[in-house]
């Protein structure tokens, strides 16, 4: 019977441990109300860097949001957030590399299919 | 949070406690299970692979100097005689988070052992997780119908077609994959492998848990996650 | 609150024996905190299937891995002999024609980087070797274990069917650049490349489930009082390059699918417009330096997977077999980890010449030369470990003493390729291969056979011959410098790597005697290396039993509850761990090593170091 006591106490704590509904039902709410912005971003059609700035602080926060609180990232501890994030850093460098790199190849293909690169 | 203890060993919150549990013995993630971690690393290797895949699309849709289709009216749909850009789009991200937030409910009512809430929720997940691949099929056949191949299309760049079917057919399988084990764990849950200590499972010795389902949860969140990217990145740019 | 963390675990903690030591108000020494987790049930095989075959214990895991490993880099030596019979001595060997001869350095090329060397270090040696160094009872889930080996060996198998496809496998090169990877006139663009690319992906797939294990075995189930700090340095290299392998392999899967699909369903991914015999091809618009990016983003993260295993293994075969600690461990581990962060920044130094954009050369040249710097540390303090350490000049230390004169050659002509300016004119040269074959193709083999000489009686009971190990060692380690030492001078001279024969330029006419001279000291290599596999099989019939811990180590694989181990490697209860796996050589206590399970207060007389 001191088994049982233990089990029910328990069940108690993990009650309380888990986070409030209210949490998750207004991440989901922020969820669509940002999907909406990005989606009106291409309804109202915004060209150049404000589509562009647009676009990643929706996608930005969207996927923060997803991380930090329906996946708990921001309950875990740092040892595991930090292991996750800081690969990321290798991404970033291969994107921006090839954000120059794809600048690189339209220029040499311009100046040499149609401008016409000479020898 | 106050400091929760670990074993005899203090679980010191932020950097500190990074620092303690980095130098700690026996687990440097304390408190998570292994599935759980390992869930995790997977995903951070996933990440890696669909990183490749959008790092490619950029350097490819960047560099042609072809003219690139634009996609708010190639994907656009025909609504009440109007043509709505990206409608059908928009209605698959809401489908996707909706399943995202009944998943999330999941695990939080998993953790709460409320067996009947947590096996309707995970059910739910499956069935959004299904309507997603569902008009995603109706997508693919409809572009495939105006003439969109992986090798050609009729708008520009033959890249377009290419990339499309590869990054929404990569991310349309991890979908489906996550749709059937949604469907077994929510058999599992209602089955109750979950109460009373656990029924051992497939592939491991370990006894089942409701952990099981945060880690089924994690990633369909991650399948979540990157069909955000593939939004901002395919439909949006 | 601590229940939380057992409940969301699932896990509950077994705090039975452990909590004695810390009851009292004073503070006992040997205290170590009790377990966090219980122990792990393991599926114990009974028939010969579940045993021997799809066995679950990482320990039979390893050696299925390091034969089936063992044996594609038997079937790379054989193609190795071919190239060099061609090479040294044109057109003896009438059956060697140009497509054989490029089929022949591509498989070559593939099978030692990928499926030798990869998965020696890591489904080897890191399945044998990490449960049993951090003190676990075998991998956190064995039954994923098992799969990872068996789809490593159907990738092996399709591996090996694409020699007995039409066409032959792919000549390519082991790069694959596209476009001529899949264009008609490549030998083996037919069938050969995809299965090439089929037998990636499942390499890819295979190693993702058995990385996953390593990675958490390490982090998540070391034992008692196992700090990482603590760790051998074996494990942290294995453990270094797992994660490398899990971040960089993505890369190559996806450049494999999209070629793949290049390949059979004709989108243009990486196929430029192509104009063949006067005719448009239906490819066009794709971009060949992609798939070289994504290539070297894997490509050279895989050349770390190869040598921080090996850094990690020699460094604990030095220590032990100069009864000396090793020196700078905290700067060893920093120098591991700081090796692999830094090796996903420094990819395109593999392409100065590809005509990527030129500003990416002062950046990658850059990040070159800074990994000189933890690199040329970890040299200086294998060097300084043995500095007035009691060596013993055995076989292991043979080749321990091998690998850093090879690795330092080998790194050094690294330092000239790092430069846009010196690699430009060598690029493509001899030089380029002396190098590479010096850094990571020799010296990790010196690694291995060294570590093969040590963990032998440990594997199987017995000891190696000694005689015939230093035989191996001195025909091969003369043999190597016989074969790359002249490389680098044809490089010099401008000899073109990949080429199928040298004709009769006349600038090559002074290469043509040194060529010979290097065929021959191939297949002496090549030949001494059956001493080893002659040596294995006459200590196992006839070698002499070895006693329990015959090199005196500290580290945790030679101090379990029988030798060999038996599955679930301590028997009845796990290790408790005190300190670090180096304490040789202590002064005042009794023997020259101190294991690590070794209780601080049984050794609290004598000078050693807190760790």
């Amino acid at each position: 019977m001191d088994d049982t006591n233990q089990i029910n106490e328990k069940d108690k704590k993990s009650q309380e441990s888990t986070h409030k509904i209210g949490i998750y039902l207004w991440i989901w709410g922020l969820l669509f109300v940002l999907s909406f912005f990005s989606y009106m971003v291409d309804w109202y059609q915004f060209q150049g860097m404000l589509r562009w700035s647009l676009i990643l602080f929706f996608m930005f926060a969207k996927a923060g949001l997803i991380m930090a609180f329906f996946m708990h990232l921001f309950w875990e501890r740092y040892a595991l957030v930090n292991v996750l994030l800081w690969p990321m850093t290798a991404i970033a460098c291969f994107v921006f590399l090839m954000a120059a790199e794809f600048e690189y190849t339209l220029f040499s293909r311009m100046f040499y299919f149609f401008v016409g690169g000479g020898v | 949070m106050s400091d929760p203890k670990i074993d005899g060993f203090e679980l010191k919150p932020g950097f500190r406690g990074m620092a303690s549990d980095t130098g700690s013995d026996q687990t440097m993630f304390k408190g998570v299970h292994w599935g759980k971690a390992m869930m995790w690393i997977f995903l951070l290797s996933d990440t890696f692979v669909f990183s490749c895949f959008l790092i490619a699309y950029m350097k490819g849709r960047g560099s042609t100097p072809v003219e690139w289709p634009n996609p708010s009216e190639v994907f656009a749909l025909e609504a009440f005689g109007v043509p709505v850009p990206l409608l059908l789009i928009a209605l698959m991200t809401f489908v996707l988070i909706t399943s995202s937030g009944t998943m999330a409910l999941a695990v939080k009512y998993g953790y709460e052992k409320n067996r009947k809430m947590c096996g309707w929720l995970v059910l739910a997940t499956a069935i959004g997780g299904l309507t997603f691949v569902g008009m995603q099929a109706y997508e693919w056949s409809k572009l495939i119908h105006e003439g969109v191949r992986p090798w050609e299309n009729p708008f520009g760049a033959a890249q377009f077609g290419s990339f499309f079917f590869m990054i929404t057919g990569f991310h349309g399988t991890h979908v489906s994959i996550g749709v059937i084990f949604l469907f077994i764990y929510a058999y599992k849950v209602f089955a109750g492998h979950y109460e009373n200590g656990g029924k051992r499972g497939w592939f491991t010795t370990m006894k089942g848990d409701y952990v099981e389902i945060e880690i089924l949860g994690l990633y369909w969140h991650f399948v979540d996650l990157v069909w955000v990217f593939i939004f901002a990145f395919f439909y949006l740019w | 609150m601590s229940d939380e963390y057992e409940n969301k675990s699932g896990y509950q903690a077994q705090s039975s024996e452990a909590l004695t030591g810390s009851a009292g108000s004073t503070p006992d020494m040997d205290y170590v905190r009790p377990a966090e987790l219980p122990e792990q049930d393991l599926y114990h095989g009974h028939t010969f299937l579940t045993k021997w075959v799809f066995c679950q214990d990482a320990k039979v895991i390893g050696v299925q891995y390091f034969l089936t490993a063992v044996f594609t880099g038997i079937v790379g030596l054989i193609l190795s002999w071919l190239m060099r019979l061609q090479l040294g001595f044109p057109g003896l060997a009438g059956f060697i024609t140009a497509e054989h001869y490029y089929q022949f350095v591509t498989m070559h090329g593939m099978i030692m980087v990928v499926y030798f060397l990869t998965a020696l270090f890591l489904g080897g040696f890191g399945n044998y070797l990490i449960p049993l160094m951090v003190g676990a009872r075998d991998m956190v889930f064995p039954y994923v274990n098992m799969l990872s080996f068996w789809m490593f060996f159907v990738a092996v198998a399709v591996l090996m069917a694409s020699f007995f496809v039409p066409g032959g496998p792919t000549g390519a090169g082991w790069t694959l650049y596209p476009p001529q990877t899949i264009l008609e006139g490549t030998p083996g663009s037919g069938m050969g490349i995809l299965l090439m690319l089929v037998s990636l992906a499942l390499f890819v797939i295979g190693f993702t489930m058995g990385g996953l294990n390593y990675m958490i075995t390490v982090l998540q189930a070391r034992t008692r009082g196992m700090t990482l700090m603590r760790m051998p340095l074996t494990v942290w290299g294995i453990f270094t390059a797992t994660v490398l392998a899990m971040l960089a392999f993505p890369a190559l899967l996806v450049s494999a699918i999209m070629m793949t699909l290049d390949k059979v369903i004709g989108t243009s991914f990486f196929m430029p417009t192509i104009l063949k015999a006067g005719e448009v091809l239906e490819y066009g618009g794709g971009s060949p330096i992609l798939f070289q990016h994504l290539f070297w983003f894997f490509g050279h993260p895989e050349v770390y997977i190869v040598a921080l295993p090996a850094f990690g293994i020699v460094s604990d075969l030095i220590s032990v077999h100069a009864r000396k600690n090793i020196f700078g461990y905290r700067m060893m581990v920093w120098a591991i980890v700081g090796i692999g962060a830094l090796s996903f920044f420094v990819w395109a130094h593999h392409m100065y010449v590809s005509g990527m954009n030129p500003w990416f050369g002062f950046f990658f040249a850059t990040t070159t030369l800074i990994i000189a710097v933890p690199t040329a540390m970890k040299v200086y303090n294998w060097i300084l470990t043995l500095w007035r350490g009691n060596i013993r000049i055995n076989t292991v230390m043979l080749w321990c003493l091998g690998f850093i004169v090879t690795f330092v050659n080998g790194g050094i002509t690294g330092i000239f390729l790092g430069n846009v300016s010196v690699d430009v004119p060598l690029s493509d040269t001899y030089f380029v291969v002396a190098h590479f074959h010096m850094v990571m193709g020799i010296a990790p083999v010196m690694v291995i056979m060294g570590a093969v000489y040590h963990w032998f009686p440990l594997i199987t009971g017995r000891l190696l011959n000694e005689t015939l190990g230093k035989w191996h060692f001195w025909a091969t380690f003369l043999g190597a410098y016989s074969i790359y030492f002249p490389m680098h001078y044809l490089g010099f001279i401008g000899v073109p790597r990949r080429y199928y024969e040298m004709y009769d330029s006349p600038y090559m006419t002074s290469a043509v005697g040194m060529n010979e001279f290097i065929s021959l000291a191939a297949f002496l290599v090549g030949a001494a290396q059956f001493i080893l596999i002659f040596n294995i099989i006459k200590t196992l019939k006839t070698g002499k039993p070895s006693p329990k811990n015959p090199w005196k180590a500290n580290s945790l694989e030679w101090h379990t509850s029988t030798q060999p181990p038996e599955h679930g490697n301590f028997g009845e209860r796990l290790p408790v761990v005190h300190r670090w796996p180096y304490d040789f050589s202590v002064p005042g206590a009794k023997d020259d090593f101190i294991p690590q399970t070794t209780p601080p207060s049984e050794v609290a007389h004598t000078k050693v170091e807190k760790t």
